[in-house]
């Protein structure tokens, strides 16, 4: 059905909320790809077959993440009259008597992480209650708002992550969905988003966290037709995936956002370039284009507001450089993803030579809320200079793994103790990793430093695209340090001589360190090369290759020098 | 026109054109060596690196491939500058020893070999410029880069004999470590091509391409004096008649 208008959307949310929360039960499935790692597509088939087998009265729907990676499969379950049950580990073993249980119109106590007695419905407000229940058949179940993991998160990025079934639009639309879209065409001049999202204070998601605002404003002043705008899903950081989760789990919040986007800097085209070996992201992107197209939301003349917008998805080849701007660019034109050097910058000069956006996925799904809820709203939460939420992968060693959103301005201890649950094993904690491969590690005695990208840039580290690995006293900073570089050096695209052979070097020296190998005046050599490899190098890739040695060497130089003069691993980790 | 600052003096360059130019004017040395000025630059080498403030920020950029801009202050041999060159040096010395022009450029800029590096022997430096003259001068895109990171070197389509290459030698005469080998073998000669095929000659080697390709003859003198693909590709771009190149530069009369 194509929209045309309020009255059209509303017809579609009508249908989206009988779907989400229908008068039979309703059983969710987290089906992102972390979750199906963990067998959750085989779960959920074995769910369907067992509804069918008992007689049951259910729908059965793939939902996205949930964050609950340390609780995966995850399942959750609406009941008429009960709130939402979210249950943990639900293994093929347990399917029969948990749909035995709903079947019985019983809660199934023992395996239930946690009720939600009212959905937050973020974009249009308010709330949607579910049933209350009896005391009894609850009994012990701790409500969603008192758990740790959740406790100090605030859902506006993920808003929908878990939620809804991604492939379903009227889903989208029922939480608020293309409604800002509706808003951004029909009410207000592109200038007018611009200043809307400059005053918000929105920061990329990644990278330096450069003002989104100010990106679109130049782009839009840029001489030229044909602009461009390109949602970057290029996530190559290794063991993290928040992109490729949301991209999993809600990419028409995404898409809405790149429309938006479009609509603000006058680009008519746009591309999603999505990372090699994304499939069910590409899949469930391409599906959700196909749908916002054949409900208007994309091609010609948007909700009858005059304004064309289409768009590409494309896939890359997997190389991690090109998640830099210039090397995306390139990689879509067709050619070697390598980059060049700035300026001109995107905005004035990107694809095929006309201004270009380029907007992480993270940044595009917050626009649409922005749009209905204010730049004011929106620049309430979060720090000074860092407003808004962050995604984070929270991996390593801490007892809850999984993705997380929480207000920029959070302290690392927050993140780590009251929601990670602290370092398992009764192991210290001993540093955390942030901004991926080429970001640096923080120590523990600066834990309450607060996640900002101005506080994390002056610690040597960095927000990036939100890797959080923690580690505990068993681990090596110098066997780190190798493992990122060595990382790096395979990812180096070749073209400058610092980054080509000044990581390959540093990781040679480095190596020889972790062996008992190093020499007393290789810290200085090191510490030179890092030096200049930050500053001859062409692009980000390069220039920020040498931090997470810099870092470890500010940090845990101590260890470094065990190594070299001692010839000892104090963590016990290298052997020569 | 375009009026910039380098080192403290003035000059004015066309729009467009480049930091290196604009020095070039003032006769103000800035080393390269992946730029040439027959090619689209590369800014790959960093050699050329030079410091640009633009707007009251200053940045370390490689000059062959940074536009001019109005307005634009450039030194050229500040500390940072020189130290970035000089690490080039170092870094490719190890890479390539023996390659004369490093050598030179150490030289010229007070560089030793770091002991620290194990020396590897490879002539590549991936500075491109046998790929882009290839391309832009040739216009046969017979080679690319192969791999990435410190893999990367020019190469032909999967390291296999290349089907394009009409065996001119542009590469050979322009690379600037001389990575590149060209021979030509004479009648009867035998070589081996580096996949094991043998190749009679008379013919003209590349073992980087993996080609092995025939020279054709003088119909006057006798002499082989150019392969027959280069010849043939020569004819058609040019648009020359079809027996242009039946006889060899020394025997031509007007």
């Amino acid at each position: 059905m194509k929209v045309t208008g309020r009255k059209d959307l509303e017809k579609l949310k009508d249908k989206g909320t009988a779907s989400l929360f229908p008068d039979r039960v309703r059983i969710m499935v987290g089906m992102a790809t972390c979750c199906i790692v963990k067998g959750a597509d085989k779960v959920m088939s074995a769910i369907a077959e067992e509804v069918k087998r008992q007689g049951v009265r259910a729908s059965v729907v793939p939902v996205g993440c949930t964050g609950l990676c340390y609780k995966e499969p995850t399942v959750e379950v609406v009941q008429p009259g009960k709130p939402k049950i979210t249950y943990g580990d639900i293994t093929l073993d347990r399917v029969p008597q948990l749909i035995e249980a709903i079947a019985k119109g019983m809660v199934k106590k023992e395996w239930a992480l946690y009720q939600t007695e009212r959905e937050e419905q973020l974009v249009q407000g308010g709330y949607h209650a579910y049933g209350r229940g009896t005391p009894k058949e609850l009994k012990g179940i701790p409500k969603h708002s008192d758990v740790p993991f959740f406790r100090k998160q605030r859902k506006i990025i993920l808003r929908n992550s878990g939620c809804i079934n991604p492939e379903k639009i009227e889903e989208y639309i029922a939480r608020g969905g293309y409604s800002s879209l509706l808003k951004t065409v029909t009410q207000m001049k592109p200038k007018e988003v611009i200043d809307e999202v400059t005053k918000a204070g929105l920061r990329g998601r990644s990278g330096g966290g450069f003002p989104a605002g100010i990106k679109w404003l130049s782009c839009s002043k840029a001489e030229g037709d044909g602009k461009y705008v390109i949602c970057n899903v290029s996530e190559g950081d290794p063991g993290i995936g928040m992109h490729k989760s949301l991209l999993e789990s809600d990419p028409h919040s995404i898409l809405e956002g790149l429309i938006i986007a479009a609509y603000a800097i006058g680009a008519k085209e746009g591309y999603i370039y999505i990372s090699s070996g994304y499939k069910l992201g590409v899949q469930r992107m391409e599906k959700a284009v196909k749908d916002a197209r054949a409900c208007g939301f994309l091609g010609r003349n948007i909700l009858h507001s005059g304004f064309d917008f289409s768009v590409k998805v494309k896939e890359g080849g997997g190389a991690y450089v090109c998640g830099e701007e210039t090397a995306l660019i390139k990689s879509i034109e067709g050619d070697w993803g390598e980059p060049r050097q700035r300026p001109p910058f995107p905005a004035v000069s990107g694809l095929w030579g006309k201004p270009t956006v380029i907007n992480n996925v993270e940044t595009l799904a917050n626009v649409p809320v922005i749009m209905t809820k204010g730049a004011k709203w929106f620049s309430s939460i979060g720090s000074q200079k860092s407003k808004g939420t962050k995604v984070f992968s929270l991996i390593g060693e801490v007892n809850r793994v999984g993705l997380v959103e929480v207000p920029l301005g959070i302290t690392l201890k927050e993140i780590i103790y009251d929601i990670g649950g602290g370092i398992p094993r009764g192991k210290a904690f001993k540093a955390v990793q942030m901004g991926g491969p080429s970001g640096g590690c923080i120590p523990k005695r600066l834990s309450n430093l607060p996640v900002d990208y101005e506080t994390l840039a002056q610690a040597g580290s960095a927000m990036s695209s939100g890797g959080l690995i923690v580690m505990d006293e068993k681990t090596c900073m110098v066997d780190v340090v190798k493992y990122f570089l060595t990382f790096l050096e395979g990812e180096s695209c070749g073209k400058c001589t610092p980054c080509r052979v000044g990581v390959r070097r540093m990781r040679e020296v480095l190596t020889d360190i972790s062996r008992g190998k190093g020499k007393k005046e290789d810290l200085e050599l090191l510490e030179k090369m890092a030096r200049l490899i930050k500053e001859g190098a062409i692009c980000n890739l390069g220039k920020t290759a040498p931090n997470p040695f810099l870092s470890m060497l500010k940090y845990f130089k101590d260890e470094y020098l065990a190594h070299i003069q001692k010839k000892k691993c104090p963590a016990g980790v290298c052997t020569s | 026109m375009v009026t910039v600052k380098i080192n403290g003096k003035e000059v004015q360059v066309p729009k467009g054109a480049t930091v290196l130019q604009a020095a070039r004017k003032l006769d103000i040395h800035i080393p390269t060596l992946c730029y040439h000025e027959a090619l689209t630059p590369y800014g790959g080498c960093r050699l050329c690196v030079v410091a640009v403030t633009r707007d009251g920020a200053t940045q370390i950029v490689s000059s062959c491939n940074y536009e001019v801009a109005e307005g634009l202050e450039i030194k050229t041999e500040t500390d940072v500058v020189l130290d970035i060159r000089k690490f080039v040096i170092e870094l490719l010395l190890a890479e390539a020893p023996d390659a004369k022009i490093l050598k030179e450029l150490a030289q010229e800029m007070g560089v030793k070999p770091l002991k620290r590096f194990k020396p590897r022997n490879e002539l590549c430096i991936a500075c491109g410029q046998c790929i882009r003259a290839c391309k832009e001068i040739v216009g046969v895109s017979a080679i690319d880069f192969a791999q990435r990171g410190y893999e990367k070197k020019a190469a032909s389509p999967f390291f296999e004999r290349s089907q394009d290459c009409i065996g001119c030698g542009t590469c050979y005469t322009i690379c600037p470590t001389g990575a590149i080998t060209l021979k030509d073998i004479a009648e009867g000669e035998k070589a081996l091509l580096p996949d094991g095929s043998e190749v009679v000659g008379p013919a003209r080697i590349i073992d980087n391409w993996k080609v092995g390709l025939e020279l054709k003859r003088c119909k006057q003198c006798g002499e082989p004096f150019a392969p027959q693909f280069q010849l043939e590709y020569f004819t058609k771009k040019v648009k020359l008649p079809e027996d242009f190149f039946e006889v060899c530069v020394e025997c031509r009369t007007l």
